[in-house]
């Protein structure tokens, strides 16, 4: 007779645990000795590790914990860490919203916690409601992002110290910039790409029956048979999203750039025993002999042999680039031998992010072909890393070039990068006077955000500022839509600035309140109040630019009053 | 609509559509072996109050695909601990998943956010700890407390 939840047998008291939640698990168990076995089983605790948690840190293994017997692993032990992880980032994430002051090292000590961290900053980069929703999206996005650039920063710098990386991981590595490409990991790519290795091996059974000449020949057409080189004709050939491996495996029309196809086309040569790497010439992929040192059937053994898998399956002759290079002025027959050679991986991430930064000039002339929407900013960004990393020591200029704008994108949108900033750019000025003011502008951000944020209140002088933090307006002159973020009773820029910008101009001159504003551009100006024209706008006609970045400063917006409500307590205490 | 007669552990048959009874793996697997001979099959674990609530549940698999419990099924569910447990049993004992399930999600749910003290007094559970023992349970799971 069965009275009690006591009496059950084991096998029907464990799955009630597994739809149970860990914590009730743990209160079982302290229930009644009976309970012991059942609810430490290491089914059970595999059981909630997999359905808790998706991302795992490479250290711990887990396709093969997975694959083992169940009871070589710890599962409770392993879940209890991922958990306390799981605790420890969300009372730093509290923190972080808590307050302005000590973020910096808040948001490092997230990062040091590693891969693990993931799926809790999903979760909060995805919560559509709660007291300070908007805040939380903001900063569990940023630090979510951020964990993905401390993924792909380091495999640069392992290229630039000169030690391997294949080139799929090289260039996945753009995609762990841009959260639109959805991918997490450099795993992920590869094995988007083992996939299409398998389909192109299966769709052959003959293959062994080829010469490499024919298996060469026999991928290019494949690939461009199923689309997955090349670029469609009614699309913009310079669009942002063709520079992104990542992207291109998973969007379904596999558009990519000649860069793109060409190392999308050698993971697949490689796969069948070819010794396939892109060129120096673009478009085209350098076919040498094989792994095993034999030559291409019909061939020299040395003499390589050229594809374009970017328009198809046809073989380029030598003497073709030859002449093409002699006409573009390079006559030297050792450079054009150089040019013709195997890149190097570093070269073609290089060449990947000068790319990006190609495409993000050219592209705002052709508004109508931004079919996917990229944060261009990110993309920006890691075309950036990727020039400052590998441009290499023989271009300084290059570097000096790129430095300003690489640094004002760090501040404005990614300050979380600090120490990745620190760690990895600062040494490439080491002996150049930019060292200097790098590390300075580092001390000045870390200065700012450890001392806390001085108090202003509306009183004494302050009486008479008319309107409030987390107001919306629309610049009356310039009509662009913003949120105030801060104010000065008058105007408190420096003497150049205002000159510069006519303030004495205005009707109310320089004795007049300013408002510090977030522009929907993510852009930060300074406002007079006479050009602050204040609008009630429901949420959901916001510039969706606009939501995503007000994160920032506020926790949510009220709808009753039309405005955001504000997160910087500690600094407006009244507004 | 051909059915088929089941007999409960205590001798009564009740009469059930067949299409009902293969929900259960055991009496399909009965029926397919033995053939439709128009005998009744006992079912020697279950008794006829609990065969009867079992035969009541209606199957709807697509209902039961989330780890939710719908009202339907909470309705269902709505009896007393005892019948709520040997209703588990029996949909274990004759392998109807669906109902082994809901049951088992009835049980977790009155689990839920409750504390040991207040599952023991839920489910009548005596506590056969020492205070020694009790208290060095607890600190091993003091990693789960809300703090």
């Amino acid at each position: 007779m069965v009275r009690s939840l006591i009496h059950l047998p084991d096998e029907i008291l464990h799955l009630i645990l597994c739809y149970s939640t860990p914590q009730s698990c743990t209160a079982v168990e302290q229930t009644n000795s009976r309970f012991q076995n059942v609810t430490n089983e290491r089914l059970l605790w595999r059981h909630h590790c997999q359905s808790h948690y998706k991302f795992w840190d490479g250290r711990h293994d887990m396709p093969q914990k997975l694959a083992r017997p169940v009871n070589s692993t710890d599962w409770k032990a392993l879940f209890v860490f991922k958990y306390q992880v799981d605790r420890s980032v969300t009372r730093l994430l509290d923190s972080i919203l808590g307050g302005q002051t000590g973020r910096i090292e808040k948001c490092r000590r997230v990062i040091n916690m590693g891969y693990d961290t993931k799926d809790t900053l999903l979760r909060y980069s995805m919560v559509d409601s709660g007291e300070d929703y908007l805040a939380r999206r903001y900063y569990a996005h940023a630090l979510l992002t951020c964990l993905h650039r401390s993924i792909a920063i380091p495999e640069w710098a392992k290229l630039k110290r000169g030690e391997p990386v294949s080139l799929d991981r090289a260039l996945a590595c753009f995609d762990l910039f841009i959260s639109e490409s959805g991918t997490g990991d450099l795993d992920e790519i590869r094995d988007s790409l083992d996939k299409i290795l398998d389909r192109f091996v299966a769709s052959h059974p003959d293959l062994y029956l080829f010469t490499p000449r024919e298996k060469a020949l026999a991928i290019a057409s494949w690939l461009a048979l199923n689309n997955l080189t090349g670029i469609n004709p009614d699309r913009e050939y310079h669009s942002l999203e063709h520079n992104f491996l990542g992207l291109a495996l998973k969007d379904p029309g596999h558009n990519s750039l000649p860069l793109v196809s060409a190392a999308i086309y050698c993971f697949v040569a490689q796969g069948v025993g070819l010794n396939a790497r892109p060129c120096g010439f673009p478009f085209h992929v350098h076919l040498g002999s094989d792994i095993n040192g034999n030559a291409l059937g019909g061939m020299e053994p040395g003499e390589p042999f050229y594809l374009d898998p970017f328009r198809g399956a046809r073989e380029t002759a030598v003497s073709n680039l030859r002449s093409q290079l002699t006409f573009l002025g390079m006559s030297n027959v050792e450079d054009q031998t150089a040019t013709l050679g195997e890149a190097s991986t570093s070269g073609v991430v290089l060449r990947c992010g000068r790319n990006i930064l190609n495409s993000i000039r050219v592209e705002p002339q052709n508004p109508t072909s931004r079919a996917a929407s990229i944060d261009v900013m990110s993309a920006k960004y890691a075309a950036l890393w990727s020039v400052m990393l590998l441009s290499g020591d023989s271009r300084p200029m290059d570097l000096r070039h790129q430095l300003p704008w690489l640094m004002e994108l760090f501040a404005t949108d990614f300050p979380s990068d600090i120490f990745l900033v620190e760690q990895y750019i600062a040494p490439l000025f080491h002996g150049l006077f930019e060292h200097e003011h790098i590390l300075e502008s580092l001390h000045v951000m870390r200065a700012a955000d450890e001392i806390p944020k001085q108090i202003r209140r509306r009183t004494g002088g302050n009486t008479n500022i008319q309107y409030r933090v987390g107001q919306v307006f629309r610049h009356r002159r310039y009509h662009y839509e913003a949120i105030i973020t801060g104010w000065d009773s008058e105007c408190g820029a420096g003497e150049q600035w205002m000159r510069r910008m006519g303030i004495d101009r205005l009707e109310a001159g320089r004795h007049q309140s300013f408002y510090h504003v977030l522009v929907a551009d993510r852009s930060v100006r300074y406002v007079a109040e006479e050009n602050i024209g204040i609008i009630l706008p429901r949420f959901t006609e916001l510039p969706k630019s606009l939501t995503a970045i007000a994160g920032k400063h506020f926790k949510r917006w009220d709808e009753t009053e039309r405005m955001f409500v504000s997160n910087m307590k500690d600094e407006y205490p009244d507004d | 609509m051909s059915s088929i007669t089941l007999t409960s552990s205590d001798g009564v048959d009740i009469s059930v559509e067949r299409t009902t009874a293969e929900r259960s793996v055991l009496i399909k697997n009965m029926l397919e072996d033995l053939g439709d001979s128009g005998e009744a099959i006992p079912i020697p674990n279950v008794n006829e109050a609990v065969l009867k609530k079992v035969i009541e549940c209606d199957d709807d698999d697509n209902r039961r695909k989330t780890t939710d419990i719908d009202e339907w099924d909470q309705k269902f569910m709505q009896v007393d601990q005892e019948m709520l447990f040997e209703i588990i049993l029996a949909a274990n004992y004759l392998d109807i998943k669906a109902l082994l399930d809901v049951g088992c999600k009835t049980v977790a749910n009155m689990i839920k956010g409750k504390s040991p003290e207040e599952i023991r007094k839920t489910f009548n559970i005596q506590n056969d700890f020492t205070p020694e023992e009790e208290d060095q349970i607890r600190r091993e799971n003091e990693w789960a407390e809300d703090r």
